[in-house]
């Protein structure tokens, strides 16, 4: 009998996964950075405008670094290691400017805080949110959930036995916060400081408006790009910008090599403190307080005749924004989130098996391929698609939004399947072997029902980003094919903000709308498990 | 023991590699049809390889598997008449406790009516009747076991395979497996081969024990002609110090 291994790899569809990969992420970088010649090198460089740019983008994601991982920190702090009440309200509301364009939390405080806004008048501040401290409060709206979202994720897993056993030790609860909290706390610190940074610095959404005069290296690249053609001085500032995003892919992978699984005996034990939580409780408030003043800035505005002259009360400017382009650019936006959402989860589906439970030599080299995309900015991948691809039949077209939001989001849906089967036992396509069921048969019966609570929320997560991205797709729609989060900005800068103010609403109404379904649908799955393992 | 002397299984010079290491060195011998065999052995001794390539999850890099005389070194798992039973049992959790038996036998093309006879059948031999419509996760870590055996021997296999599957339980639990898996072992008359690492469950259980240690096979005899007669060191060392305390006790268990 001959020998052979029964064992399918799966290595083509493993090297065709790999090759998508090459021809949609490494070779348009590539023929971005091949297409860079020494002038547009020197003019960039040259240029009056760069090293002021330079300076804000550093100054700007640095001050705004510091203030979000902090206050992502404290919130996360204080949702997971107090016993405030209302922290589920609490943890939806908090990430709520996650789920809006960057661009449009600029659009809020110019209305509020703006040349005659609603709360400048109050506070007799006029005009004086323009530039970097604009630039700051937008980036720290926009980017504290993401810290936020790391730091409770640690806190939630963090294992609560180190913590009993000082106390039996007699070790004090602030000498136990800074000898177990704080250096259980570094990895994600550190991911979180990486991950605000690169945001902020490559977001070109924010600046671009309440930056007033100032510049940002972001803002610079979008210009020169969009308002002048220089692709090749696009393409080096975008080299620049990638460099923070590429250390902090490296550190990440660095630290996932090195963490172990850790193991929760027990959860962390809350004890009673009030006045502990009447801190916390009313800082959460305050912080909410500010996110809920900014939407209620975009809702007061979107309903007005004429802000800030004629503020009564009106619903003409949902018609007005739907016969301004706006009808086609949601139709637009739904169609392209809807079809990366599908497509994205269902590959990504098929990739995270392969990589984890279908191990080969190829299989690391694709795992490593579908997390590229952290490294890469939208931005940058947006610019290095309209360098490969100008020319091309999908250039002009839906597909190519379509395929930069793919490429663009794919790393996190991906990790999160890859986690899920991980976690799941190595051995069930062995017992189908053995009964005679086909790995496809134990795939679809098996482990598809079982994941598919996180495949709903990777379709959530492809949709709700592809509806509110400016960054991978700016360079590449055209008036046809433009999603609304993109003409969010033209009506920023002709001032129509009650137009840009609807816009934002309905992009948050669709958001929430996509995320309360999936919370609702994922509720049920996860109960119904939760219902049967109590029942035992 | 003596008097079941049909040769079932045969395993010749079976020799596994992973990347150059050995796992398995040239191990050869026989199962006897209706025996339970232990395969004793610390872990990383190649006990668990020596399971998954008999059933074929492993390929055979050297050697020779056959049953009843058919060669089945690389045939594939399905086919060779063998069933196991994972250590963590990998049940199907979306499915309830009926249609974990049953899908094997539909994917046969048996019809639903048959199907469902049969698996009903298994789950009462097995005491599992009241709880077919619940889903594995409702379940006792016990009772999850019941129905990773009811899922494999509904198939009718010629031997069952055990990978360590009690660790996971308390030792109450192990203790009314012990007797459910002789009783198994009797009423369906089949063979099974079980892993451990618990020189106690092994002297507990077997007909026979097969003592490995590094890739090799040390040792392969009845319980009390190892106690009696050790092959060498090894075996007094990691088998019998290990049991001395119990030995007594033991002795009147393995003779009753």
């Amino acid at each position: 009998m001959k020998k052979a291994s029964f064992f399918p790899k799966a290595t083509l569809p493993k090297v065709i996964l790999c090759l998508i990969f090459i021809a949609f992420v490494f070779f348009p970088f590539a023929q971005m950075v091949l297409k860079i010649t020494s002038e547009d090198i020197t003019s960039v460089f040259s240029s009056p405008s760069f090293l002021p740019a330079l300076f804000t983008s550093l100054k700007a994601a640095a001050i705004t670094t510091v203030i979000s991982v902090l206050l992502g920190f404290l919130l996360a702090f204080s949702l997971n290691r107090t016993n405030i009440p209302f922290k589920g309200v609490f943890t939806v509301l908090l990430v709520l400017p996650m789920l809006i364009p960057s661009i449009s939390h600029s659009t809020g405080l110019i209305v509020l805080f703006g040349t005659n806004g609603i709360l400048s008048q109050l506070l007799g501040m006029n005009g004086t949110i323009y530039g970097l401290s604009g630039i700051i409060v937008g980036s720290v709206i926009y980017s504290y959930p993401v810290a936020f979202l790391m730091f409770s994720d640690a806190l939630k897993y963090e294992d609560g036995s180190p913590y009993e056993a000082a106390q039996v030790l007699g070790i004090p609860a602030g000498r136990r916060f800074f000898a177990i909290t704080l250096p259980y706390l570094t990895k994600p610190l550190i991911s979180a400081t990486f991950s605000v940074f690169t945001l902020v610095i490559t977001d070109y959404g924010i600046p671009l408006k309440i930056g007033g005069k100032i510049n940002t290296l972001a803002t610079l690249m979008y210009q020169e790009v969009i308002g002048q053609f220089h692709f090749g001085q696009g393409s080096v500032i975008g080299l620049i910008l990638l460099t923070p995003a590429l250390v902090a892919f490296v550190i990440n992978l660095v630290m996932k090599r090195q963490s172990k699984m850790g193991f929760v005996t027990s959860p962390v034990n809350i004890k009673k403190n009030l006045g502990r939580d009447a801190v916390s409780f009313t800082f959460c408030m305050c912080v909410l307080l500010c996110i809920l003043t900014l939407i209620g800035a975009f809702a007061l505005v979107a309903f007005t005749v004429k802000y800030p002259s004629d503020m009564t009360p009106t619903l003409k400017n949902v018609m007005r924004m739907l016969n301004t382009g706006g009808r086609k650019a949601l139709t637009n936006s739904i169609v392209i989130s809807v079809i990366v959402a599908t497509i994205g989860s269902i590959v990504a589906f098929i990739t995270a098996y392969f990589t984890s439970r279908m191990h080969s030599a190829i299989s690391s080299v694709l795992h490593l391929f579908s997390i590229t995309s952290l490294a890469i900015p939208g931005i940058v991948l947006g610019l290095s698609y309209s360098m490969a691809f100008s020319g091309s039949f999908i250039y002009g077209t839906l597909a190519i939004l379509i395929l930069a939001n793919l490429m663009h989001f794919f790393a996190s849906p991906y990790q999160m399947m890859y986690n899920s089967l991980s976690g799941m036992n190595q051995n069930l396509e062995n017992v189908g072997d053995t009964l005679g069921i086909s790995r496809f048969r134990i795939v679809r019966d098996v482990i598809l029902p079982q994941s598919s609570a996180t495949l709903i929320e990777m379709f959530s997560y492809f949709f709700v980003n592809s509806m509110m991205t400016i960054s991978a797709v700016s360079f590449l729609a055209n008036a046809r094919t433009k999603p609304v989060s993109l003409i969010i900005e033209q009506f920023n800068a002709q001032g129509n903000y009650e137009i840009a103010a609807v816009i934002a609403i309905i992009i948050l109404v669709v958001n929430i709308t996509m995320k309360t379904i999936v919370h609702f649908t994922t509720g049920t799955i996860r109960n119904r498990a939760k219902i049967a393992s109590a029942k035992r | 023991m003596s008097t079941m002397q049909t040769k079932l299984l045969e395993v010749r010079n079976l020799t596994h590699r992973f990347d150059q290491k050995l796992a398995l060195d040239n191990v050869s011998f026989d199962v006897y049809d209706g025996e339970f065999l232990a395969i004793l052995g610390p872990s990383g001794c190649g006990k668990t390889t020596i399971l998954r390539t008999l059933i074929g999850l492993l390929d055979v890099d050297e050697g020779k598997v056959s049953i009843d005389g058919r060669d089945i070194t690389y045939a594939p798992p399905s086919s060779r008449n063998m069933g196991i039973v994972f250590q963590n049992y990998a049940l199907f959790e979306n499915m309830t406790v009926l249609k974990n038996v049953q899908y094997a036998l539909k994917m046969k093309k048996e019809t639903r009516a048959d199907s469902e006879e049969k698996a009903m059948a298994m789950l009462k031999a097995m005491g599992l009747t009241e709880h077919a419509k619940k889903k594995p996760s409702m379940l006792s870590g016990g009772q999850q076991q019941r129905v990773a055996i009811a899922r494999t021997l509904v198939l009718r296999p010629r031997i069952i395979l055990f990978d360590e599957p009690m660790s996971a339980l308390d030792v109450e639990t192990r203790l009314a497996l012990r007797a459910e898996l002789k009783r198994i072992q009797k009423e369906f008359g089949t063979t099974m081969i079980y892993i451990t690492h618990d020189q106690e469950e092994a002297f507990a259980m077997a007909d026979r024990i097969m003592v490995m240690d590094e890739a090799k096979l040390i040792q392969i005899d009845t319980p009390m002609n190892i106690i009696e007669h050790p092959a060498n060191d090894y075996v007094q060392r990691f088998v019998l110090d290990n049991l001395q305390i119990k030995v007594d006790s033991l002795t009147k268990y393995i003779k009753a």
